[in-house]
């Protein structure tokens, strides 16, 4: 591919014109002997066949196209004379179009055995050519040497010079040779330009492969076009103030960290900055005609500028250290880039690079050396609206996440002070939960984020049923997938809400955190109702501090799993905690508790622990305050049913048959319940009022009972004396029985 | 009716006294609370349950602890409550920290308050580690002591304190249940230069209290027996001797003897009964009630890591972990 394209160019070149310069760009197996040649010439078009085998035959195979360097062919002397504006005419133009295309390609290898071979012939015949004519001599100055050539060396070659190979230290002074236009230093040592100032008609110079340290000694070489300073050590781009009309300039293979002082060349075309030490594109503006700009093997994290560059078509970048588009997203305002490379960089690694390249750069023809297809465009902004919808979602989830975490944290922290506060004073139950505006639209997403598959529902009028996620400042609510978790003592009242009967039926775990367990135990029989499903329970900062608290878990439907955290629940220190739970909890035949697997075993060292303790309650406690202790549960029972009655029946009814499934189930630690410390509180406050009440009631009553009593034992006391006394009495009234009967008999008479 | 006290005392005080108005109270009171229930199943039948519980001792259960220490009778039955309910968790021979003995004494009494839990913890562990582990015996005789007497206890705090400080005691008004002050221990420097008290004077302070002391207090004879072994002796030295001596538990007539704490036969059987109706469970516990019991009477627990720790913290106390002589007592 690479050679026919490299045919059909100067092909093409030479057909069209009369005149041509051609470019020839040879790129070596080894990487800094690639080689460019360039070549001026006046062929006519039937001459262009043969031309293009000749340079054919003398380009050496190439692997890497870092090392161009464009140098004039010494075998065509012949043919390659024009006139001056038509050299640096056509050498402007044709140069552009060869250049390019070949620039492009110059890096991708290119194997052709057959041109190796070539390459010996060309380095035994080439270069020497020129060399065997010229005389090399010691000058009168001590280090450099004065160069003469013979006059018919001068007429044949008279506007170029090549000094190839010619182990230079230093640059020889030039004489007589005012109207040289080429000059090629190639692979000598020279470490300083000197003294060719007087070449001021010079248009090319190549010092590829030399030890130049710094750009200097070219203030006068005005009309300079193409400056190929290839594999040097140069440092620094300096000094190029008065080449106003460079075309080409060759910097690849430097040391190079920093691209500067290349603003005034307006008439840059080519710039080759590759295999330097940039770690950053800047500084282009100004470069007006900039069209190609090599960059490849740098260190590269970030372009800019190149928005400012409005001639620039390709653009090659392979192998930086670009990760991210944003870091080259001025590309994306070029609108005369056509090509550009990226594969060597970690960004062409990423899943979205083609896409995101395509859909931002539409004016791109070439990617990585490949055309760019319609079909790939379309894809690619698929691609793109489907990434963009994606990071959209992820953000909003991420947005979500921290606002959640946001709000757990302010929920921790409120817990804490009111965990502080009830150490210090008494529990407070009128905390305020202030709920804050929600966001409909994020509730929204968080809800199509919970439950993806229900997101067919939304409209269907219970999108404020399904509320998957809503955050206040006080509390979260949240489910995601099988688990409800709720944050914060006022999310308790989420269960107030309607949910859905699929959302609440797929709820089969439910957290608690930084929820007072006896505000917990109030919404139980909610919890119960809502989410029949529930069979994992997860308690964490929730103040579980008594084995007693377990006993109010027993009046829920079923659970197989139960998770305390020890964080915040000081009763999972004790020993007994799971005994107990399983003792208290056995009707549900519980199967995992924090975690590990309940053995029977473990069953049987409940039982042993605790089922005296459940025999004692029930069998020894007086039938009437068993009766009302069950009664109390049982009434509590009832007492919500009442409230929920006529909204529900026929729950209210499978409720009813579970409440005495359950009551049935085990009366003899149905006993053993909780009641919430306020509520016993409240209890405690009540029975202290009926006792003082019964207190003063017994008083009276003892009292009247005593003083009856004391009075009935004075009438004992007295009760014989009194006796004697009456009949004493009776005794000496009828002790004379003549006057008694007299009495008698008056008496009688008297009432008649 | 006709105990020759009855005639010294006008009809209410006595009855006081004897706690029977506390007793109508607390019936009438239960009444009132279960009115329905009761009516449904007459008010005779009320009265006979409740003084026949009230002296079986099982109507203490779940009540309210203002109820529970209102009389030596109720305090007792609580007692014997508890040891009847846990002793189960003793066999099995766990120790336990003080706050879980406060849960278990919460299972049966709500509002049981944790300082009293506390006091009877500071008895077994002789300092102020209270998150050390106890043996279920020296727990529940400690507590037996600090439950029982709490008020004398008190009372004996204040006249150690006193003879510390080098006062009179008898001059002095005894408080009797705002002594919170006087329930710090004396400084550690001191205690160990002085060791406590004097015995005899300490001795003879006590019998002035028992004397004149309303609430119920241990019988004199035995508590100068205690006193009469030793020279000096602290007042949390006293307290461990009290609830060792097993006189004074048999006076107070809660629990059995130490040997025998372990021992309910009736219990037991209910509890093997029990375990054959544990869901699932397969004839080994039932078919095998001797292979079943196994576990909890294991000698691997008594050798158990912190095993050694315990026996080092409580030093003082002279107290083995009782497990020995359970084992000694159940075979």
């Amino acid at each position: 591919m690479i050679p026919g394209k490299y045919r059909s160019v100067s092909g093409r070149a030479a057909n069209n014109v009369n005149c041509g310069l051609h470019l020839v760009i040879q790129t070596s197996s080894l990487p800094e002997k690639s080689k460019v040649e360039f070549k001026l010439n006046k062929e006519t078009p039937s001459f262009s066949g043969r031309l293009l085998q000749h340079d054919l035959e003398r380009n050496y195979s190439s692997r890497q196209g870092d090392g161009r360097v464009i140098s004039p062919s010494p075998r065509n002397k012949s043919s390659c004379i024009s006139s001056t504006t038509n050299v640096t005419e056509l050498c402007g133009l044709e140069m552009k179009t060869a250049m390019s295309s070949l620039s492009a390609f110059g890096d991708s290898s290119i194997q052709t055995p057959s041109k190796s071979r070539i390459r010996q012939g060309c380095h035994s015949a080439g270069p020497n050519v020129s060399g065997d004519h010229i005389t090399l001599a010691s000058s009168s100055m001590p280090s450099f040497p004065i160069l003469q050539r013979s006059s018919e060396e001068k007429i044949l070659y008279s506007d170029r010079l090549t000094l190839e190979r010619q182990k230079l230290t230093v640059c020889p002074i030039i004489d007589g040779e005012e109207h040289l236009r080429l000059l090629n230093f190639q692979h000598n040592f020279i470490t300083r330009i000197q003294n060719i100032s007087n070449l001021q008609r010079l248009i090319f110079l190549d010092l590829y492969d030399n030890q130049i340290e710094e750009i200097s000694g070219l203030s006068t070489l005005r009309s300079l076009r193409v400056l190929l300073l290839g594999k040097n050590r140069i440092k620094k781009i300096s000094n190029l103030e008065n080449l106003k009309s460079l075309d080409v300039l060759d910097l690849h293979g430097n040391q190079i960290t920093k691209i500067e002082n290349v603003g005034h060349l307006c008439d840059l075309r080519v710039l080759n900055l590759a295999r330097n030490l940039l770690s950053h594109v800047d500084n282009l503006s100004g470069l007006d005609s900039l069209t190609e700009l090599n960059l490849r093997h740098n260190q590269i994290t970030f372009v800019r500028d190149v928005d400012n560059l409005p001639c620039l078509q390709r653009l090659f970048l392979s192998f930086n250290n670009i990760s991210t588009f944003e870091s080259v997203c001025c590309l994306a305002d070029s609108s005369s880039l056509s090509d550009i490379t990226f594969d060597g960089n970690p960004i062409a690694q990423e899943s979205w690079y083609k896409h995101t390249i395509l859909q931002n750069m539409t004016q791109l023809r070439q990617l990585d050396m490949k055309r760019v297809t319609e079909e790939e465009r379309r894809m690619a902004s698929v691609a793109a609206k489907k990434e963009e919808e994606k990071k959209r979602e992820s953000h909003k989830q991420s947005l979500l996440k921290e606002k959640k975490r946001l709000t757990i944290n302010n929920v921790a922290r409120k817990w804490d002070l009111q965990q502080h506060r009830i150490s210090s004073i008494a529990p407070n139950q009128d905390r305020k939960v202030s709920d804050c505006p929600q966001d409909p639209s994020q509730l929204r997403g968080s809800t199509v984020s919970a439950f993806p598959e229900e997101t067919g529902s939304l409209d269907s009028g219970l999108t404020s049923a399904l509320q998957g996620l809503s955050v206040t400042d006080t509390h979260l609510v949240e489910v995601d997938g099988d688990t409800l978790s709720l944050y914060g003592s006022g999310a308790l009242e989420s269960l107030d809400r309607n949910w859905s009967v699929q959302t609440a039926g797929m709820v089969t775990t439910v957290s608690f955190t930084f929820i007072e367990f006896d505000e917990i135990v109030q919404v139980l029989p909610k919890l119960k109702i809502k989410f029949p499903n529930s069979l994992h329970l997860k308690f964490k900062e929730t103040n579980l501090v008594m084995l007693q608290q377990f006993n109010a878990l027993a009046q829920l439907r079923r659970v197989d799993q139960l998770t305390v955290d020890p964080q915040g629940n000081p009763v999972v220190n004790f020993t007994l905690w799971k005994y107990y739970v399983l003792f208290r909890l056995s009707h549900f035949s519980m199967q995992k508790i924090n975690g590990t697997e309940v053995t029977q075993n473990d069953m049987i060292m409940a039982e042993r622990l605790f089922g005296i303790l459940a025999h004692v309650a029930s069998s020894e406690l007086p039938q009437y305050r068993l009766i009302s202790i069950l009664g109390d549960a049982r009434k509590k029972q009832f007492r919500y049913l009442l409230e929920t009655k006529g909204k529900k029946p026929g729950l209210v009814n499978e409720e009813n048959s579970d409440s005495k499934r359950l009551v049935g189930e085990n009366t003899n630690r149905a006993t053993l319940n909780y009641t919430t410390r306020d509520f016993y509180n409240e209890r405690l406050e009540e029975i202290k009022e009926k006792k003082k009440f019964c207190k003063m009631y017994m008083e009276d009553l003892v009292k009247e009972a005593t003083e009856i009593n004391m009075k009935n034992e004075a009438l004992q006391k007295l009760w014989p004396q009194m006796f004697i006394e009456l009949v004493r009495d009776a005794v000496i009234e009828i002790r004379n029985k003549n006057s008694y009967m007299k009495l008698c008999l008056q008496q009688i008479t008297d009432q008649k | 009716m006709l105990s020759p006290e009855r005639l010294a005392l006008p009809d209410y005080e006595y009855l006081a006294q004897r706690h029977v108005l506390t007793y109508m109270e607390d019936a009438v009171c239960q009444l009132l609370e279960n009115k329905e229930d009761i009516s449904q199943y007459g008010v005779a039948r009320f009265f006979t349950e409740y003084f026949n519980s009230v002296c079986q001792g099982t109507h203490i259960l779940f009540r309210e602890f203002s109820f529970i220490q209102a009389t030596p009778h109720n305090r007792a039955s609580f007692l014997r409550a508890f040891w009847k309910c846990f002793r189960t968790v003793g066999k099995n021979g766990d120790l336990l920290t003080m706050r879980e003995y406060h849960c278990l004494l919460q299972l049966l009494c709500p509002d049981f308050p944790l300082e009293l839990t506390q006091k009877a913890a500071r008895i077994v562990l002789m300092d102020d580690a209270m998150d050390c582990l106890m043996s279920f015996s020296d727990f529940l005789f400690a507590f037996q002591i600090q439950f029982y007497y709490s008020e004398f206890l008190e009372s004996v705090a204040a006249i150690y304190q006193d003879l510390l400080a080098g006062k009179n005691p008898n001059t002095v008004i005894v408080p009797t249940s705002s002594s919170g002050q006087h329930r710090q221990r004396p400084p550690l420097g001191e205690a160990s230069m002085l060791e406590g008290v004097e015995a005899s004077q300490f001795s003879q302070c006590l019998e002035n209290l028992c004397d004149r002391h309303k609430y119920s207090c241990p019988p004199p004879a035995l508590v100068k027996e205690v006193l009469s072994n030793v020279q000096r002796l602290t007042f949390y030295g006293f307290l461990v001797a009290l609830s060792k001596h097993h006189g004074i538990n048999q006076a107070l007539g809660a629990l059995p003897d130490k040997g025998d704490l372990m021992h309910d036969p009736a219990m037991d059987e209910e509890l093997e009964r029990l375990l054959a109706q544990v869901p699932g469970l397969v004839n080994s516990a039932t078919a095998n009630p001797e292979a079943g019991c196994l576990p909890s009477r294991t000698p691997p627990r008594v050798g158990s890591p912190w095993r050694p720790l315990h026996h080092a913290r409580k030093v003082d106390a002279e107290s083995d972990g009782s497990t020995e002589e359970t084992d000694e007592s159940e075979t």
